[in-house]
């Protein structure tokens, strides 16, 4: 056992750190306008240097032996992105895609289940993507977007937001067979990496600032109270950690990948809590960056129904066939 | 013990309510930053009825009432989301009742009933937010004037107030809370800057600048360095209807409705989540009401507040969050219920004093711990 990164793993966690130092971070996700109380907008940008950089294929081109994608690989990816504020579909490209198709569809992809596309929720990507993936009870079903009207959705969350205002044009181009199951543990094992890496930077931009910020003729940060809290949500973010790369390490077990999502999505709340009341009011301008992570921490805590539904995974996981 | 308000009390409240129908729509007590017109009418209607002078003493001009009359007043206002109260009728006034000269009474106090002056308060600053005796804002006495020069920041409001309610050092730097000074400042005068600091709710705070303003001695409340102690008279005044629990029952009751219109009202898990958060909104409402007794009978409320205020703002945002958590993706479109629930509960923790300050007064002067 080994929980340190690998030659390569570290060469790929530093390549994407360097194309995201230039090409990401809160200054452009700010600029995207994902932060205010705006329809935001999409990095294609990014998702054009990501691609071009090999690193969204790389699940596919660094899968084992046995044709099993690299997902631990396209974990570390998706986390560096989230750390760096990314405004790119990178877990539904880097982490569910490639465990449902060989070759899945270039651009960005959205993520649905079957209800939430008959009841016209909000689904992040939507008003960008060119393709949209309805989970359903037992198959995948793909849309092709480009002829159907999506309508952004005015939101403060972080992440661009669209809903399609008629199905009627909605035409499945294809069909995934018993792939829902897959579908639905990649998405949770994507959720819990998006939030880990999200939390990450909220909480180093949050600690950075209690060093710096004196009250009382000290630094917040040396106050014991202040320093159990910070020290709480250390852990939380530790633990999310592990427990998504180890779910991204086994190709996401069923229980595996909810006990990740449900670790994950509920730490999401503790952080967004403690990051802002430990910061202050200026945690709530937008002169801090702490908005870029924090919002979107609630915003990932709604899908798939959230901790709940990751919840009543791992009891389904763990007790379906046991006999009441 | 009683816990009942006398049949009088009740009457009032009626009658308040009465006059509050016709503000359902208002939306002020969320919404004043983006309707300040309408409250500001709000308030001069409720001056008609001389109620922002409600238990201002009857030689200013007042009705003479107690802390009930006002609680009930506050907290229907609340609860009909109508608006929050005036910190000119409330903290201002009051300490230029107590504090003020004849002349800083006859010039402030009518203006004030009316509902036609309205102030910012200036205490806070970017290194001085917790430790406000840390403040910097330096007012240095020239002849029969100051000079203020220095920032304040985080002022609510201050874009639309008429006048700025300032705390500024005129003592050293070392004396701390001692060393400090009240001032009226007019937001017109020259060298005064408000400048926004856009917030995540869409909204906006305030920074204000002043460079090298002037202000007449005369505009100066109470004596040189003693605004320490006027500031905390002023709190003291106010705690009963800072945090009416009328605005958490009102929460609680609009996000029912709105998981009703939903149709998750009748799911199980869902319930059993409203029914935790309604239990709290009772002990909420029990710990606003254990502050007015407090006041009443002129007990230090010092303690209860900061129980209270805790209580109340943490319940407003554990009933936000829960119905955003409830609600999916559609809870996060901006304006629907929840989401606009939730951005108002955002900086409750942290204004009017944070949660962290308020436990530290319980724990020294309930638990009497040391530190």
């Amino acid at each position: 056992m080994d929980f340190e990164l690998n030659e390569d793993q570290q060469a790929i966690v530093e390549a994407v750190d360097r194309l995201l130092a230039q090409q990401a971070g809160p200054a452009r996700a700010t600029a995207l306008g994902n932060s205010d109380t705006v329809e935001g907008s999409y990095d294609f940008a990014l998702h054009s240097a990501l691609d071009e950089a090999g690193f969204s294929c790389i699940a596919r081109d660094l899968a084992r032996e046995d044709g099993t994608p690299a997902a631990l690989e396209a974990a570390l990816i998706v986390e560096a992105v989230s750390r760096a504020g990314g405004v790119v579909a990178a877990a539904t490209q880097l982490l569910v895609a490639p465990a449902l198709l060989a070759e899945p569809p270039a651009g960005p992809i959205a993520l649905c289940t079957r209800r939430e596309l008959e009841q016209g929720t909000p689904v992040r990507y939507l008003a960008q993507a060119s393709t949209l993936w309805v989970v359903d009870e037992a198959a995948v079903t793909q849309h092709n977007l480009e002829d159907v009207a999506v309508a952004p959705v005015r939101t403060s969350f972080g992440y661009p937001m669209g809903r399609i205002e008629a199905t009627g044009n909605l035409h499945s181009v294809g069909e995934l067979h018993n792939a829902a199951a897959d579908a639905r543990r990649w998405w949770r094992v994507a959720l819990a990496v998006e939030a880990t890496g999200t939390m990450q930077a909220a909480l180093n931009c949050v600690v950075g600032y209690l060093k710096q910020r004196r009250q009382f003729g000290r630094a917040i940060g040396s106050f014991q109270a202040v320093q159990h809290r910070l020290s709480e949500c250390a852990i939380q973010v530790e633990a999310s950690r592990w427990l998504a790369r180890e779910a991204a390490y086994h190709n996401a077990p069923e229980e595996a990948a909810a006990v990740a999502a449900a670790f994950a999505l509920a730490a999401a709340d503790q952080l967004f809590t403690e990051t802002h009341q430990l910061s202050g009011a200026i945690g709530f301008t937008h002169d801090f960056d702490l908005h870029v992570w924090s919002m979107r921490l609630l915003a990932l805590r709604q899908e798939l129904d959230g901790v709940g539904g990751a919840r009543r995974a791992v009891v389904d996981a763990r007790w379906r066939d046991a006999t009441p | 013990m009683n816990f009942n308000f006398s049949s009088e009390q009740l009457a009032f409240r009626d009658e308040v309510r009465e006059f509050l129908e016709d503000y359902r729509e208002l939306d002020g007590f969320y919404g004043q930053g983006h309707r300040w017109p309408q409250v500001r009418a709000f308030f001069c209607a409720m001056a008609e009825r001389n109620w922002l002078a409600l238990n201002w003493p009857t030689e200013h001009g007042g009705l003479g009432l107690g802390h009930v009359h006002e609680y009930i007043l506050w907290n229907e206002v609340a609860r009909y989301r109508a608006a929050r109260n005036p910190l000119a009728a409330g903290i201002v006034a009051k300490s230029i009742m107590r504090y003020g000269t004849p002349w800083q009474q006859e010039t402030y106090l009518p203006p004030i009933r009316r509902g036609e002056m309205h102030f910012s308060l200036c205490y806070s600053e970017p290194e001085a937010g917790s430790d406000l005796a840390g403040l910097r804002l330096k007012a240095e006495r020239d002849g029969d004037h100051y000079r203020i020069n220095g920032q304040k920041c985080w002022q609510s409001y201050a874009q639309d107030m008429d006048y700025l309610w300032v705390l500024a050092r005129t003592g050293t730097q070392e004396s701390r809370g001692r060393g400090l000074s009240l001032f009226i400042v007019d937001k017109a005068s020259a060298g005064v800057r408000v400048s926004p600091i856009p917030t995540v709710d869409g909204d906006q705070l305030n920074e204000v600048f002043f460079d090298d303003v002037v202000v007449p001695k005369a505009q100066r409340v109470g004596e040189e360095n003693s605004a320490w102690s006027i500031i905390g008279e002023a709190l003291a005044d106010e705690r009963h209807i800072q945090f009416p629990p009328g605005r958490v029952r009102r929460d609680l009751e609009d996000m029912v409705q709105w998981l009703n219109t939903q149709r998750m009202g009748n799911d199980p898990l869902v319930r059993a989540r409203m029914a935790e958060l309604a239990v709290r909104v009772r002990e909420t409402e029990m710990l606003g009401l254990k502050v007015l007794e407090s006041m009443v009978n002129a007990s230090n409320a010092t303690v209860d507040a900061a129980m209270n205020k805790i209580l109340h703002t943490v319940t407003c945002q554990a009933l936000a969050r829960t119905v955003l958590d409830l609600g999916g993706p559609e809870a996060l479109v901006y304006s629907h219920q929840p989401e606009r629930l939730w951005r108002q509960s955002l900086t409750e923790t942290i204004g009017g004093g944070t949660s962290e300050i308020m436990r530290s007064v319980i724990a020294r002067q309930r638990l009497d711990l040391e530190g």
